[in-house]
């Protein structure tokens, strides 16, 4: 581990200023810091000790198993076909807002009219309910009353029955989740775009390069480092993406949108199963550490070498 | 402390955690005998005043009001016990709401338990035995109607005492049976509906002759009929799961071929909005949904018993009262006033004509209000006259933790997914099993 | 790891200069808008869909063909909404637990941003790492531990029970370092020189100059505390306790026929005051939230 390097090093400092601040340093972040030890680690310790028992949340005793829930959840292959649908849903939905977000930020940063309006109203579902939105999503799905309906009805198509039928289902929370944070990834990459050096797109005009390549050598270069701050927290907000699934399709049908932080919703709260719930707490938590790792590795990578 | 948080220090850091965390646990528990820090005392009100007990119910909409409107009356009928009604969701939510509450002591004194929950919370001792209370408050046990009764009582001693109780009927469009010149009347057999649901069906798609419920809408409830009329079940009384015997596997084919072969039924997630809009032609539904499917129908609906196979076969559902174990005495006695008034020949006659549940007192079915209401609503009237048929549910959904979802799930990948009866009913009859052990174990304990 | 420098880098507070890059052909100008248009109503119609619902009866929304326009607008559905549950009650507590707990998260992560980029302290990294880690730990899975918490507490169904669990703050303490991180130098080192005490730094200094991101954060947290909805479900027991959210929800959650109609209206009676304050605020949140940008 590296150390880091507060940019008031420069600053001499006698020993007793130093200990002044450290003391400040505790003072000032210790009620945060004392909150999330009550309210986050403690509950995250607490599933590691859950995932080792078994307890149905009723009974007066637990039973330590060690790891016998871990092997049972790696050995069902419920488990990873769940697994499997995480994935799914968060490649698309990551994919899907980096990709269409992107778009819609180069446009939004040509000089068109009424793009402030615009991006308003793009980023406007970002402040909305995902509980709500989920309501109000699923009578926009609705296969005979609904909004989607309507619009399939103008080119002579038929609405899927989206939210009960199993091939449809997770395009459905994809859409869903995608409308939803869309601005998000909008707004970030404008910020991106505007903090793109105008004297690079000058020296590559100078140079000759025409629309295609100026984007291709000047501004994806130039965005990179937005794009995976994107990745990062789209990736662990789409690992935490509740509420969408919960209101919408409750997991099915027949499992078909059950992700993990939803399996372990229904295996804490409908199943009464705090050891495989442990479990999956601990599995989510490891892939999302593993996962921002790698990203900020990568990053690193990046900077280092691109 | 330099870098020397290492593996080690963590793991004893964790196992810290675990130990507090079982303290924790244990405390949790302990204070159902010793300390009753969120609860009253056992006195708690001053002679002459009144006793406040707070009641967990899981009705909104229509029978919110309903439920809203018994509290008030029975408020307003005494002057020694006052009940807060507070709504606290679904019946899963109200189960969840109160399995935290007995870990944190914050239970209520009375509750709505469906057919599901109220066997698990009794295992846990988590809900009391009643007879006592009914003794003070002379309740009279042989009023209510048995097969709602029986279904709550443990070796003898009564746990949960019938409210909202209901039973499936057969609900049918009667214009669509019409336009379709069929019999005015539910079909005898799943034969003849088989026959009839062509003619129901509308060929762009726009409407299936039948719809099944998903696994979160209860559809291992309204199987369960289905599974007896195919003359299967789920269990036997010895928790032993039937799962794959023949007849019940035949029953879950019929289920699967009645959406992917033969096309004419649907399985949705809003099955009753499906019915009143017509996109449905008929339905296996509660009796208690018969007051605002009829209230909310543009078209005259028709009820009838639930279709033949090789027998007849319906259960019983809904949900029923418990008193909270841990309760103060003076309140519990306070709630099995309550109880006593909400399941009272007049108060169940009011209760069953705004909802659509079943009149618990067998005497209720002689009140004039009652004749009349049947009179006026033939519907209704078919939802009793069914109730004798009935019979309890198999324990594989009512006793199994979770068996309601384990098996529903597993009819929503035969019917969506198109899987093999025989192969999904093997696993969720592995997986009942294995959900079984644990309440074999707490059986024997409770019961010896 | 010598990683958190190159995340710093990569989350790196932006510097926003209006830049046009114009687009010289008209066609691409035209296709330009049109794309525009597009996605506008690709990402407004559902909203348009949500309000004409509402003011639309019952009885229309389950009829065909679908009308665009209610036929006969009514403000029933609002009223019925209204009075289906005690929909004063739940905006006031609303208000209630946004207004402090977003109010607990701006003081907590103005004083950690300050400490975090100002303040020496041996294991920096550690604690920069316990706050990134808290960012990785779902709700879902605190729930149970900290309801015999706040069980413990005596909390439930209580103001305290709702906020404080929720009250610490990682992504905002981000945000704000990073704007803080930008603060030139010279100023601080003035202020210093001038004798003044850290408090007085961050109150006079700091946070004026930084007040863009401030804003933005705060209104994050604003709509995250408006917008929660397990939580408060979870911890609350009696009506006179329950946030807008959960109302909402339960509009739909009755038994029968879901009345859209209703459902809708209620869903605006919690969109609307999001909406309104975004739109005041959009600027400050869309350009704050691109991590505290000082006008270069």
């Amino acid at each position: 581990m590296a150390t880091y390097t507060p940019r008031q090093e420069r600053h001499p400092n006698t020993l007793r200023r130093e200990h002044r601040e450290s003391l400040l340093f505790a003072l000032f972040i210790g009620p945060n810091l004392l909150l999330f030890a009550v309210f986050t680690y403690w509950p995250l310790l607490y599933n590691i000790y859950l995932s080792m028992v078994r307890w149905d949340f009723l009974r007066p005793t637990m039973t330590f198993v060690g790891l016998q829930n871990y092997i049972d959840a790696f050995s069902d292959r419920r488990f990873w076909n769940i697994i499997w649908q995480t994935a799914t849903f968060t490649i698309c939905s990551v994919g899907l807002t980096l990709i269409l977000g992107l778009l819609l930020a180069l446009l939004l940063n040509q000089p068109l009219r009424y793009r402030n309006t615009a991006r308003a109203i793009v980023f406007s579902p970002v402040v909305m309910s995902g509980a709500v939105i989920a309501v109000v999503w699923s009578y926009i799905f609705d296969p005979r009353y609904g909004l989607i309906d309507q619009l399939l009805g103008f080119i002579g198509l038929d609405s899927p029955n989206w939210l009960a039928d199993p091939f449809w289902a997770m395009p459905a929370v994809i859409i869903v989740y995608v409308w939803k944070n869309l601005g998000y990834a909008v707004v970030i990459y404008l910020a991106g775009l505007q903090n793109i050096p105008r004297e690079l797109y000058d020296a590559a005009r100078v140079d000759g390069a025409g629309t295609w390549e100026r984007f291709w050598n000047v501004t994806l270069p130039g965005l990179s480092p937005v794009a995976f701050f994107l990745s990062v927290t789209s990736v662990l907000t789409c690992f935490q993406a509740f509420d969408i699934i919960r209101v919408l399709t409750n997991g099915g049908p027949a499992d078909a949108t059950t992700t993990l932080i939803f399996h372990l919703y229904e295996l804490g709260f409908v199943s009464y199963d705090a050891g495989k719930a442990g479990v999956v707490a601990i599995v989510l938590f490891l892939i999302m550490l593993f996962l921002t790792i790698v990203q900020i590795r990568y990053i690193e990578r990046q900077v280092t070498y691109g | 402390m330099k870098r020397t948080f290492t593996r080690r220090e963590l793991l004893r850091l964790m196992m810290v955690g675990g130990g507090a965390a079982v303290l924790a646990a244990c405390g949790g528990q302990s204070g159902q005998s010793t300390s009753q820090q969120t609860t009253a005392p056992a006195v708690v009100s001053q002679p002459g005043s009144k006793v406040k007990i707070t009641y967990w119910g899981s009705f909104s909409g229509n029978l919110g009001e309903a439920e809203q409107a018994m509290v008030k009356a029975f408020n307003e009928s005494q002057n020694e016990v006052e009940v807060e009604y507070q709504f606290q969701g679904n019946y899963e939510e109200t189960a969840q709401k109160f399995t935290a509450a007995l870990q944190a002591n914050t239970t209520p004194d009375v509750i709505l338990l469906s057919d599901v929950w109220w066997f698990g919370f009794y295992l846990a001792g988590a809900i009391t035995a009643l007879d006592d209370l009914a003794r003070q408050v002379n309740l009279d046990f042989n009023d209510y109607e048995p097969v709602l009764l029986n279904e709550g009582v443990r070796k003898g001693v009564h746990y949960w005492i019938p409210f909202a109780r209901s039973t499936p009927l057969f609900y049918y469009n009667k214009s669509i049976w019409a336009e379709a010149g069929l019999p005015d009347r539910a079909p005898e057999t799943w034969a003849e509906f088989s026959e009839w649901a062509p003619k129901l069906v509308k060929s762009d798609g726009s409407r299936a002759a039948f719809g099944h419920p998903n696994g979160a809408s209860y559809i291992a409830w309204l199987f369960q009929g289905v599974v007896w009329q195919f003359g299967g079940q789920y269990s036997l009384p010895d928790f032993t799961m039937t799962m794959t015997d023949p007849n019940t596997l035949r029953a879950a084919q019929f289920y699967q071929d009645t959406v992917l072969k033969e096309k004419w039924a649907v399985l949705s997630p809003n099955l009753n909005q499906d019915f009143i809009g017509g996109a449905i032609a008929s339905m296996m539904a509660s009796t208690g949904a018969l007051a605002g499917i009829q209230a909310n129908a543009t078209f005259p609906v028709g009820v009838g018993f639930l279709p033949r196979e090789t027998n007849f076969g319906c259960p019983t559902g809904g949900a029923g009262l418990a008193i909270v174990s841990r309760a103060p005495a003076e309140k519990q006695l306070a709630a099995m006033k309550y109880i006593a008034f909400a399941t009272n020949p007049t108060s169940a006659g009011v209760w069953a004509r705004s909802t659509g549940y079943m009149p618990v007192r067998i005497s209720t079915k002689q009140t004039p209000e009652m004749i009349e209401f049947f009179k006026q609503n033939p519907n209704f009237k078919t939802a009793v006259d069914q109730l004798p048929k009935t019979r309890a549910q198999d324990a594989a959904r009512v006793f199994v933790r979770n068996g309601d979802q384990i098996i529903g799930k597993g009819l929503e990948r035969i019917i969506v997914n198109g899987e093999a009866p025989s192969s999904v009913f093997a696993d969720v009859n592995n997986e009942l099993t294995k959900a079984a052990q644990p309440i074999l174990q707490d059986l024997k304990a409770v019961e010896g | 790891m010598a990683t958190i420098n190159e995340l710093e880098q990569a989350i790196k507070p932006v510097v926003v200069r209006r830049r046009h890059i114009p687009l010289s052909l008209l066609g691409w100008r035209i296709a330009g808008y049109l794309t525009l248009i597009v996605a506008v109503l690709i990402i407004g119609l559902p909203v348009y869909w949500t309000v004409m619902a509402s003011f639309k009866e019952t009885r229309e929304i389950y009829s065909l063909p679908v009308t665009w326009w209610p036929a006969k607008p009514t403000f029933n559905n609002f009223s019925a909404a209204w009075e289906a549950a005690p929909f004063g009650r739940y905006y006031l507590n609303s208000f209630i637990t946004t207004f402090f707990g977003a109010g607990i998260e701006v003081i907590l992560a103005l004083f950690s941003a300050y400490a975090l980029a100002y303040l020496r302290f041996p294991r920096k990294d550690l604690v920069f790492l316990l706050l990134l880690a808290a960012l990785m730990v779902p709700t879902e899975i605190t729930i149970v531990p900290n309801y015999l918490t706040v069980a413990r507490l005596g909390w439930i169904n209580t103001y305290q029970g709702i906020i404080i669990p929720g009250a610490a703050i990682a992504y905002g303490t981000f945000l704000l370092r990073q704007a803080f991180m930008a603060v030139p130098h010279e100023i601080l080192e003035a202020a210093h020189v001038d004798g003044a005490g850290h408090l007085r730094i961050l109150f006079s200094v700091v946070a004026p100059i930084t007040q863009p991101a401030i804003v933005t954060m705060a209104l994050l947290s604003i709509v995250s505390k408006w917008n929660e909805f397990l939580w408060p479900l979870i911890v609350t027991n009696t009506t006179d306790m329950r946030t807008l959210p959960i109302g909402v929800f339960w509009l739909r959650n009755s038994e029968g026929l879901t009345n859209w109609g209703v459902v809708m209206a209620g869903s605006l009676f919690l969109i609307i005051p999001v909406l309104i304050t975004f739109l005041f605020a959009q600027r400050a949140i869309v350009e704050g939230m691109t991590a505290g940008a000082v006008k270069g």
